[in-house]
C-alpha cells in the first residue's frame, strides 16, 4: 500500500467538502474493492475519504411501496430487513448471496452501485426494479445510470446517498454464481411492474442490460415458457477463463427462466 | 483474446490513412496519454495512465508502427511497464476499405497483460481491452471524419 491521508467525516456535507479539489482523492464506502486494490498498490489516491462514520448515510424507510436504502446500507442489513423481506423479498435474497459473509458485513449497497462493477449483484435490482439513484447533488433514473465497465453517471465528487426501490407485483433473482468469488458468471433479475416487465442482466456484459426481447415476451405471459426460444447473442459479451462468451450467452436464457420461475412461486 | 470492431468514418482513405500516422492524433486519441514523443517514423515513445474503476496505473512503453500498406492498413502495437502493476502489450491491425467517399475502418486487437494487473483482474482483462479500443478508435473516427461515426461496432 502507498500512503495515503486518511479522512473519516462525520456528515455528508464534510464527505463532499473534504473530496472537493482534490483530484487523486478518493471516497471509500465498504473498501471491498478499493482495498484489495490499495493492497495491491494498483491504484495512489492522495486521501481516502471513509464514509463509514456518516450515519446519516445508513438505514432503511419505507413510505408507501416504496424501500428507500441508505447507501452505506450494508448487504447484510438489507438481507435480514424485515421491510425488504416484505415488502421486496427477491431483494433481501439477492443481499444475501452477495460474496461471502465478511463481504456481506462490510460492503455496502452505495459501494456496490457506484462502482459498477460488470459482476456485481445490486446493479441488476437497481435497473430491473427501476430504482432512483439519489445523491448529494441531485437523483438519476435507473436506466442510463450504468454507463460500462466501472462507468456510471455519476460525476467527479458526486456521492450516492441513497436508493429507492418500487415494490414490484412480482420478483425474482437468479445468478449462476463463480464458485470461489461468489461474483455473478450471470446474474438475471426479473421484475413485474405496474408499467410491465423488465428484465436485468449483471455479470454478462460490460455493465448491467437489459433484454427488451424477453421484457416484451414475458409482458404478455409471464411464463418461462414464454422465453425460452429467445436467444441472446454472444458479441460484445463477456469471455474469461471461467467462461466464453458464448457460454454466458447461454446463461442468460437459463438464469431468466429460473428467474421467472422463481417469481411465479 | 481478440476484440473487433468497425468504424465508418466521413473522410476518404487517404485522408484517414495519413491521420493514422500523424503522432498529435495519435497522442489526442490513444487513453490516458499524456506524452508521445517521435524517436522514428515507425517507432514512439509514450507514457500513458489509466484509471479503470478503483485502478489506477501508470504505463510507459514503446508504440511501434509495422506492416505499413498504404492507404489500406497497418499494425499499430504498444508495449509498457508499469511497475508494480505489472505490463501490458498489444497490437491493433488496422484496415482501411473505401466506401463511397467514405472510408470504413476495421480493427482486430490482440492484447497482453501480464503481473500484479493479470492476477487481480484476469476477469476484467477484456472487457477493460474493448473499452480502451473502443475509446481509442471512436475519438479517432470523431477527430478525423465529420460528423461524428454512425455506427459503432
Amino acid at each position: 500500500m502507498y500512503d495515503f491521508a486518511y479522512h473519516r467525516p462525520k456528515s455528508l456535507a464534510d464527505a463532499v467538502a473534504t473530496l472537493k479539489g482534490k483530484e487523486e482523492a478518493r471516497p471509500m464506502s465498504g473498501g471491498m474493492t478499493l482495498i484489495p486494490t490499495l493492497k495491491q498498490r494498483l491504484a495512489k489516491p492522495s486521501d481516502v475519504v471513509d464514509l463509514g462514520g456518516i450515519a446519516e448515510l445508513a438505514g432503511i424507510k419505507v413510505a408507501g411501496d416504496v424501500v428507500t436504502i441508505g447507501a452505506m446500507t450494508k448487504h447484510y442489513d438489507v438481507s435480514v430487513s424485515p421491510d425488504v423481506k416484505k415488502i421486496i423479498p427477491a431483494l433481501a435474497d439477492l443481499a444475501g448471496h452477495i460474496g461471502d459473509p465478511a463481504v456481506r458485513n462490510r460492503g455496502t449497497m452505495g459501494g456496490s452501485v457506484a462502482n459498477s462493477d460488470p459482476a456485481a449483484d445490486y446493479p441488476a435490482a437497481v435497473v430491473a426494479l427501476n430504482a432512483t439513484i439519489t445523491t448529494n447533488t441531485g437523483k438519476h433514473p435507473a436506466d442510463g445510470f450504468f454507463k460500462g465497465l466501472f462507468e456510471t453517471a455519476l460525476k467527479d465528487g458526486e456521492l450516492i446517498t441513497a436508493i429507492s426501490f418500487p415494490k414490484p407485483e412480482k420478483a425474482a433473482y437468479m445468478k449462476f454464481p463463480n464458485p470461489a468469488s461468489r461474483y455473478a458468471m450471470v446474474g438475471v433479475f426479473v421484475a413485474k411492474t405496474k408499467d410491465g416487465v423488465r428484465v436485468a442482466v449483471t455479470g454478462a456484459g460490460s455493465a448491467v442490460f437489459r433484454v427488451k426481447a424477453m421484457e416484451d415476451a414475458l409482458s404478455k405471459n409471464f411464463t418461462s415458457a414464454a422465453i425460452k426460444d429467445i436467444k441472446i447473442p454472444a458479441t460484445d459479451l463477456n469471455s474469461d477463463i471461467h467462461g466464453s462468451a458464448e457460454y454466458r450467452a447461454h446463461l442468460v436464457g437459463v438464469m431468466a427462466r429460473r428467474a421467472v420461475d422463481a417469481a411465479n412461486k | 483474446m481478440e476484440i473487433k470492431g468497425e468504424y465508418k468514418i466521413a473522410a476518404p482513405r487517404d485522408k484517414v490513412f495519413a491521420a493514422l500516422n500523424d503522432q498529435a492524433i495519435l497522442q489526442a486519441c490513444i487513453p490516458g496519454c499524456e506524452t508521445l514523443e517521435k524517436l522514428s517514423d515507425t517507432e514512439m515513445t509514450a507514457k500513458v495512465r489509466l484509471r479503470i474503476g478503483p485502478v489506477s496505473a501508470g504505463f510507459s512503453g514503446k508504440v511501434t508502427l509495422s506492416d505499413i500498406d498504404p492507404p489500406n492498413g497497418y499494425k499499430i502495437s504498444g508495449e509498457g511497464q508499469g511497475g508494480v502493476a505489472g505490463f501490458a502489450k498489444g497490437g491493433a491491425v488496422v484496415k482501411l476499405t473505401e466506401d463511397a467517399g467514405e472510408t470504413l475502418l476495421s480493427y482486430e486487437v490482440d492484447a497482453q497483460v501480464g503481473g500484479k494487473i493479470a492476477q487481480v483482474g484476469a476477469r476484467l482483462i477484456q472487457g477493460t481491452a474493448k473499452k480502451l479500443a473502443d475509446q481509442f478508435f471512436g475519438k479517432f473516427a470523431e477527430s478525423v471524419g465529420a460528423p461524428p461515426p454512425v455506427a459503432a461496432a
